[in-house]
């Protein structure tokens, strides 16, 4: 339940991965010598410790074709815990190296083997490489914040606040807590109530409950009958109340207590019609900042936008063939609606000679992408069409991509509905009880947005991808 | 200054040793004690002066009596520190656990961590801040949570403070009570522990235990108690799975007192972080697991809100729950549910990449309720994981290569495991496709990356279906289609063939690839062949060439056919590497078991390179091999060339003739690093000084002292004059070495400075060192900036008689402080007149001047027959008054580049007098060292 030591590396300004912070607790180191008795394998010096750690990780001689080391083809599982090979005198194998990379950031720690080490547990049987990975998730959303877009900007400053971070919430290797994105409030007695250790202080200003749902549909199109169709949804943040069936519900460690029948549902399950329907109810008691309540996944019965996409090699060109259809079911106005076209190994497109039945289609800078713009609405139709000819007779070629060969090529569709979700799951504004003697005002939202949102060219190979196809 | 600190500390860390080496461990540890007490220093870099403490303190303490001043030391600064400097005195409470714990001053109850246990505990206690600001508040924290590692590390140390823990974590609301519930719970552990291993302990002591009341009853236990903690068992987590067995506390079913304790911890879990929840829960689980007497149903209420948990940590705590207690506490369809819940989260979209793995790893050790095998470590799917359930996480081309590489993994096992028929042979069929796109993605020319997760995915494949031949071998074809175009990938194949042969003993599938790869390497027209596939198809044809089981005319025969030049055009170049490829693949023919049919061909390719090659080694070489082969008895051959090819097979290096050449070349041109010094330097014996001035007593050279003092002093225009001295050494082995060393040639020696008071040294080399042998003599000259005494670093690389190159340290080297001394430089050909007048000159010189210059005197007591004896010892050299004048001896010792120390020795009625003048005051220390050392033998 404690780490011997954590690593911090990141590109420096040259390049250069280097070692930016690190921190080993000597208690813990202390206590691993007695623990793992004659197999105990010391922690290297940094600069070991890096050039080891890049050689797992296959970072290390890049410009090299092959180095044994670091190519073997014998399996291993090497994520999320790495072995490094310690030379020298202090020989031995260092297990288990955590690691978790985002960006421009590499972040490692040892977490200590508190069971016999011969012959080497599982991971599963230790309960610091968890608390471990929690720590490492932690410091990476502390220095480049929780959005998708690293923030690479302020990193240096930040990296500059984690000696005091860890004196708060991992002093003696012992991760006490993830870092917190304020500084805590001044503190407070209140009462002879406990206060939540997660909870940073209290709440000046007004009340008010935020409360957003926001569904996210993923799809693979294959416009092909051997290849089933596949979509599914997933929610991020809600209280949702009757409606199509909510399952794989994950929920915030501040919700004080779970109705089992909200957990039975499952997406591995064959489906049995008899899946409970709601409402699914949270009590919790919320920390200050705005937080992930829950998260469901839904088996809706059709996907939003129903696409068909075609390709045909002609000459020195293709021809190109797009429909997309709305379903009547999706409200009939976007936040936004584009369709993205790329082409990979080929050369820029020349000539573009496409017609869109509605939208506009642009050509990005680098010609090898069309973007399809479909705005606010689709036409009354609910259908639209784009037909055409691209010459692919530009002076270099285009980007490359091992997969997409040939005519194995994609549509990907972009767009955002307001004010709906998928699974109809919405969150009633009367249902969310406060016991407060503030009485906060309640807000909430829904909304529809689409990830990985993929049409494939029914004329060439497609990949798969999901398991469920097959069976 | 601070700057210079915050330098000097991120040099300590990033290299301890390093720094270490230019200093010593106890002046830095003096230093940061200095500058620690020094009021001047601001608190943040204070701060930053602690943690080489709180990161390395059995380097800086290198005893446990250090250990014990430095936390001493620490305390008193404690102590003295303004209590609204938080931030330091938190960090000096983490520096003084760490030194405390590291040099075993807690496990030995020394004075300082007794005290330093009361001052975290008086901390630990005082709430007086609660109504104010609460700004002691961080240094209640951290003194818990010194107060939790002082008890981890040394379990039992606070079983006596259980009450008065159990109280605190009681009535704090603040968020402080989770630190007072890790501390409670871990104490709590540990004391239940501890019981168990009390023979006859039972409920009245648990009771006694949590009261507080330890009076009689287990004051004794307590001795033991300790005793025990030196075993690492108690510092071990007790939750092993199946296999494993707790110590177990019989108390019986009446234990009330505990079971209130654990509900009411338990009910208040859900107000501490996911991190210290499962902490707890774990401890508890490990408590419960102690004591049958409190039924594991306990955890029950908890279980619903655990399995809906979106963090990693609490569900993980919650699976080793289930692996304590297995169907005591959860149902089948509980399993079925946790196990389907672990599916979920191993492809959860919101979750990271590290934690789906992490879950997927779970899954693989599923702590099942009636476990088949004995969970031996190895990685088993558990009975309920089916091919349906699995088919979740079969593996997909937009996986990142780790998570794509574990699904392969997991879905092999279950395929396996289903048979051929029915679904498994589906999900095969999946498996096999998957593999083929990631091939033609390879194909396709995709990134290195993406290359090594084919490579690893295809030995996956093989190793757990290689007896699926309608795979194996379409697999294989696909395989030499691939390297046909790229070439490139030779070393992966190399690797491939290399791990499946030694993986799949059993399986035939490494030789039938490589059979196949020499068919489509000799069966390509050469018209389209680089130089590049070339030194690339070599590669591949020599590890063919390993194979006994594989004919190899066809490679010969390419061999032949690149080598003649009307065929090819490719080996008119005369390129060494290129030759170098195709003799090495002849080098592996020349041991081949069916070389008896390859004698001709063979010997036809030899006498091609001999006559054709451009290349005059590869010609010397090759003519080699054609000699040893028209020459040498099969088993003769063998004999000389196998030596080392047999043994050790691919990976072997042994040095043998023809090794020189293929791979023993990679281990001649590689420098290897010796485990322990070999030789060391030892002083020579002073050898007999010829041509000492004094023996000549010819009177030349300036008559009048000025002009002598000219004299002398005119030479020091020339500014090399004098300014080197010469120091003899021995190079000697170091005893009890292994015989490997015992002959050593082409020795050169490197030294380098551990101050800046002398110029660099340049290399010497010595020929041999043979262990029987006298020992070689090394001169080495120094030139010193000032003549103080030094280490000198030393380290060599010679060649031992197997050929290889070796690099070794040697001890480090010390030059005394009388080891800088020379007699006076004066042309030869002076007397002692003209010797005498310059040290007069100088003597009076100094006492007038002052400046650089100082006068001192050096008394002891000495017999006259000492004294003579002292000065016959040390002084002959530099005596510059006659050794038969026996009331004042006047001795010069010239100090390159231009220091003297002057002494006038003579014997008073109450001790002997050395009247010292130099003129470089700073030399006075060690000339006072060297007196007493000398004086005191």
């Amino acid at each position: 339940m404690t780490v011997r030591g954590l690593w911090i590396i990141s590109h420096e300004n040259g390049g250069n991965l280097s070692i930016r912070f690190s921190r080993r607790f000597s208690t813990v180191e202390h206590r691993a010598k007695s623990l793992a008795g004659s197999s105990y394998v010391a922690v290297p010096e940094e600069s070991t410790f890096l050039q080891l750690l890049l050689t797992e990780l296959g970072l290390s001689d890049s410009g090299k074709n092959y180095v044994a080391l670091r190519d073997d083809c014998l399996y291993r599982p090497r994520s999320p815990a790495l072995e490094l090979h310690v030379d020298g005198p202090a020989k031995g194998i260092l297990w288990p190296v955590l690691t978790v990379s985002q960006g421009p950031l590499i972040l490692a720690c040892l977490p200590l083997v508190d069971v016999p080490p011969d012959p080497r547990p599982p991971l599963a049987s230790l309960l610091s490489v968890s608390q471990g990975l929690t720590l490492l998730a932690g410091l990476q959303t502390f220095l480049l914040g929780s959005g998708s877009k690293p923030d690479s900007e302020g990193l240096g400053s930040r990296l500059a606040m984690v000696p005091s971070v860890l004196l708060q919430v991992c002093p003696l290797g012992t991760p006490l807590d993830v870092p917190l994105p304020g500084t805590p409030t001044a503190p407070t007695s209140v009462g002879t109530q406990k206060q939540p250790a997660w909870k940073t202080g209290l709440h000046r200003g007004r009340a008010v409950v935020n409360v957003g749902l926001i569904e996210t549909v993923r799809s693979m199109q294959y416009g092909n009958r051997s290849r089933q169709d596949l979509w599914d949804v997933y929610v991020t943040l809600s209280l949702p109340p009757n409606g199509s069936p909510l399952q794989d519900i994950l929920v915030h460690p501040c919700v004080t207590s779970l109705d089992s029948s909200i957990l039975t549902a499952s997406s591995v399950d064959n489906y049995d019609g008899s899946a409970f329907s709601g409402p699914y109810k949270f009590p919790f008691s919320p920390p200050l900042e705005p937080f992930r309540l829950c998260s469901y996944t839904s088996e809706v019965p059709v996907p939003p936008i129903l696409g068909s996409y075609q390709l045909k090699e002609e000459e020195n060109q293709l021809r190109v063939s797009v429909t997309l259809k709305l379903h009547e079911s999706i409200k009939n106005s976007f936040e936004f609606c584009n369709a993205h076209l790329p082409f990979f190994n080929r050369d820029q497109m020349g000539v573009v000679d496409m017609k869109v039945s509605s939208g506009q289609l642009d050509v990005s800078k680098e010609k090898n992408l069309l973007v399809w713009v479909l705005g606010q609405k689709f036409p009354k139709s609910r259908e639209v069409t784009m037909e055409g000819k691209i010459n692919f007779s530009g002076p270099t070629p285009g980007p490359s991509d091992p997969l997409c060969t040939k005519l194995t090529a994609y549509v990907k569709l972009h767009f955002k509905v307001p004010d709906m979700t998928l699974s109809g799951c919405y969150v009633d504004q009367h249902s969310v009880q406060v016991y407060s003697s503030a009485k906060p005002r309640i807000v909430t939202s829904r909304e529809l947005q689409s990830k990985e949102y993929y049409i494939w060219n029914s004329t060439g190979t497609a990949p798969v991808s999901s398991g469920q196809m097959m069976m | 200054m601070a700057a210079n600190w915050a330098e000097r500390i991120s040099a300590f860390s990033r290299r301890p040793s390093g720094f270490l080496s230019g200093t010593t461990a106890e002046a830095f540890l003096a230093e940061l004690l200095r500058e620690l007490r020094d009021d001047r220093a601001t608190y943040s870099v204070k701060i930053l002066l602690l943690s080489p403490l709180c990161e390395h303190p059995t380097l800086l303490c290198c005893s446990d009596s250090v250990g014990e001043e430095t936390a001493l030391e620490l305390m008193s600064v404690f102590a003295q520190c303004p209590p609204k400097s938080v931030q330091f005195r938190c960090h000096l409470l983490l520096a003084l656990t760490s030194v405390l714990i590291c040099t075993s001053c807690v496990k030995s109850h020394s004075r300082a961590s007794l005290d330093f246990l009361d001052v975290l505990l008086q901390i630990a206690q005082d709430t007086s801040d609660i109504h104010t600001d609460g700004s002691q508040r961080p240094l209640r924290a951290i003194a818990c949570e010194c107060l939790r590692e002082l008890e981890a590390c040394c379990p039992g140390l606070l079983s006596q403070r259980l009450e008065l823990l159990g109280g605190l974590w009681q009535q704090e609301t603040s968020r402080l009570h989770q630190a007072y519930a890790e501390l409670y719970t871990l104490v709590l552990r540990n004391a239940i522990y501890q019981l168990t291993q009390e023979t006859g302990a039972g409920a009245e002591h648990l009771k006694a235990l949590l009261g507080g009341n330890t009076s009689a009853a287990w004051e004794a236990d307590q001795e033991s108690g300790l005793a025990s903690s030196k075993d690492s068992a108690i510092l071990s987590s007790l939750i092993l799975g199946p296999m494993g067995t707790v110590p177990t506390l019989h108390t019986g079913p009446d234990c009330k007192e505990l079971r209130s304790v654990l509900s009411t911890l338990l009910d208040e879990s859900y107000l501490l972080t996911p991190l210290c929840q499962a902490t707890l829960l774990h401890r508890l689980t490990e408590v419960v697991a102690m004591v049958p007497g409190v039924p594991p149903a306990i955890f029950r209420t908890h279980l619903l809100r655990l399995l809906g948990t979106s963090e990693v940590s609490l569900l993980h705590a919650t699976l080793l729950l289930k692996c304590a207690f297995t169907d005591s506490l959860f149902s089948s369809e509980d399993e079925a549910f946790i196990l389907k819940r672990l599916v979920v989260l191993s492809q959860h979209l919101l979750l990271s990449t590290p934690e789906k793995l992490f879950y997927m790893d779970c899954i693989l050790h599923f702590p099942e309720n009636r476990p088949i095998s004995c969970g031996d470590g190895d990685e088993t799917l558990p009975v309920l994981l089916t091919p349906q359930l699995a088919s979740a996480l079969v593996p997909t081309v937009f996986n990142d290569s780790a998570t794509l590489l574990a699904r392969f993994n997991m879905l092999s096992l279950v395929y396996l495991e289903e048979g051929e028929e029915g679904q498994g042979g589906q999900g095969l069929a999946y498996l096999y496709e998957h593999l083929s796109s990631l091939l033609s993605m390879v194909e396709n020319g995709c990134g290195r990356e993406l290359v090594v997760t084919f490579f690893r995915a295809a030995f996956l494949f093989l190793y757990y279906f290689c007896h699926v031949e309608r795979y194996s071998n379409d697999l294989t074809k696909q395989l030499c289609q691939l390297y046909l175009n790229h070439t490139k990938l030779a070393p992966h194949f190399i690797n491939l063939a290399d791990q499946t042969q030694d993986r799949l003993s059993e399986s035939s599938w490494s030789v039938g690839l490589l059979k196949a790869l020499q068919r489509v390497i000799t069966e390509a027209p050469l018209t389209q062949l680089t130089s590049h596939d070339l030194s690339r198809h070599l590669k591949m044809l020599a590890r063919v060439a390993e194979e006994g089981e594989i004919i190899q005319q066809s490679t010969l025969t390419f061999l032949s056919s690149i080598i003649t030049p009307s065929s090819s055009s490719l080996c008119t170049g005369g390129d060494w590497r290129l030759g170098n490829e195709i003799l090495r693949v002849c080098r592996h023919l020349l041991v081949h078991p069916s070389l008896d049919s390859l004698l001709t061909p063979l010997a036809d390719v030899l006498q091609l390179l001999v006559c054709h090659y451009a290349d005059m080694e590869i010609q010397d070489h090759a003519r080699l091999y054609y000699t040893l082969l028209t020459t040498l008895s099969r088993e003769k051959l063998a004999g000389v060339l196998a030596q080392g090819m047999e043994e050790g097979g691919r990976q072997d290096k042994k040095q043998s003739l023809s090794c020189l050449i293929g791979e023993g070349l990679t281990s001649t041109l590689t420098i290897q690093q010796t485990e322990r010094a070999v030789f060391r330097l030892i002083e020579a014996p002073p050898e007999p000084r010829a041509g000492d001035i004094n023996s000549n007593e010819v009177q030349k050279g300036p008559e009048e002292a000025s002009a002598s003092m000219e004299a002398y002093r005119d030479q020091f225009s020339d500014s090399s004059f004098a300014s080197e001295i010469t120091l003899q050494y021995q190079l000697v082995h170091i005893n009890s070495h292994d015989s490997h060393f015992d002959q050593l040639f082409s020795i050169r020696l490197h030294f380098s400075l551990t101050d800046h008071h002398y110029e660099e040294l340049g290399d010497i080399s010595v020929p041999c060192l043979l262990r029987e042998r006298p020992s070689a003599i090394v001169q080495l000259t120094l030139k010193p900036r000032k003549p103080y005494p030094t280490s000198l670093h030393a380290s060599a690389i010679f060649t031992s008689p197997d050929g290889h190159t070796w690099h070794t340290t040697l001890p480090d080297i010390h030059v005394a402080f009388q080891q800088t001394f020379l007699p006076l430089p004066v042309p030869s050909n002076w007397g002692r007149g003209g010797t005498l007048s310059v040290f007069e000159g100088l003597w009076d010189e100094i006492c007038s001047e002052s400046g650089d210059s100082a006068m001192s005197l050096f008394c002891c007591q000495l017999k006259e027959a000492a004294l003579n004896t002292l000065v016959e010892k040390h002084f002959l050299p530099f005596l510059i008054s006659d050794a038969s004048h026996k009331e004042e001896f006047k001795v010069l010792f010239f100090l390159p580049p231009r220091s003297h120390i002057l002494l006038k020795v003579s014997s008073e009625e109450d001790a002997v007098h050395f009247n010292i003048a130099t003129d470089n005051w700073e030399l006075l220390s060690h000339v006072n060292s060297y007196l007493l050392k000398i004086t005191s033998l």
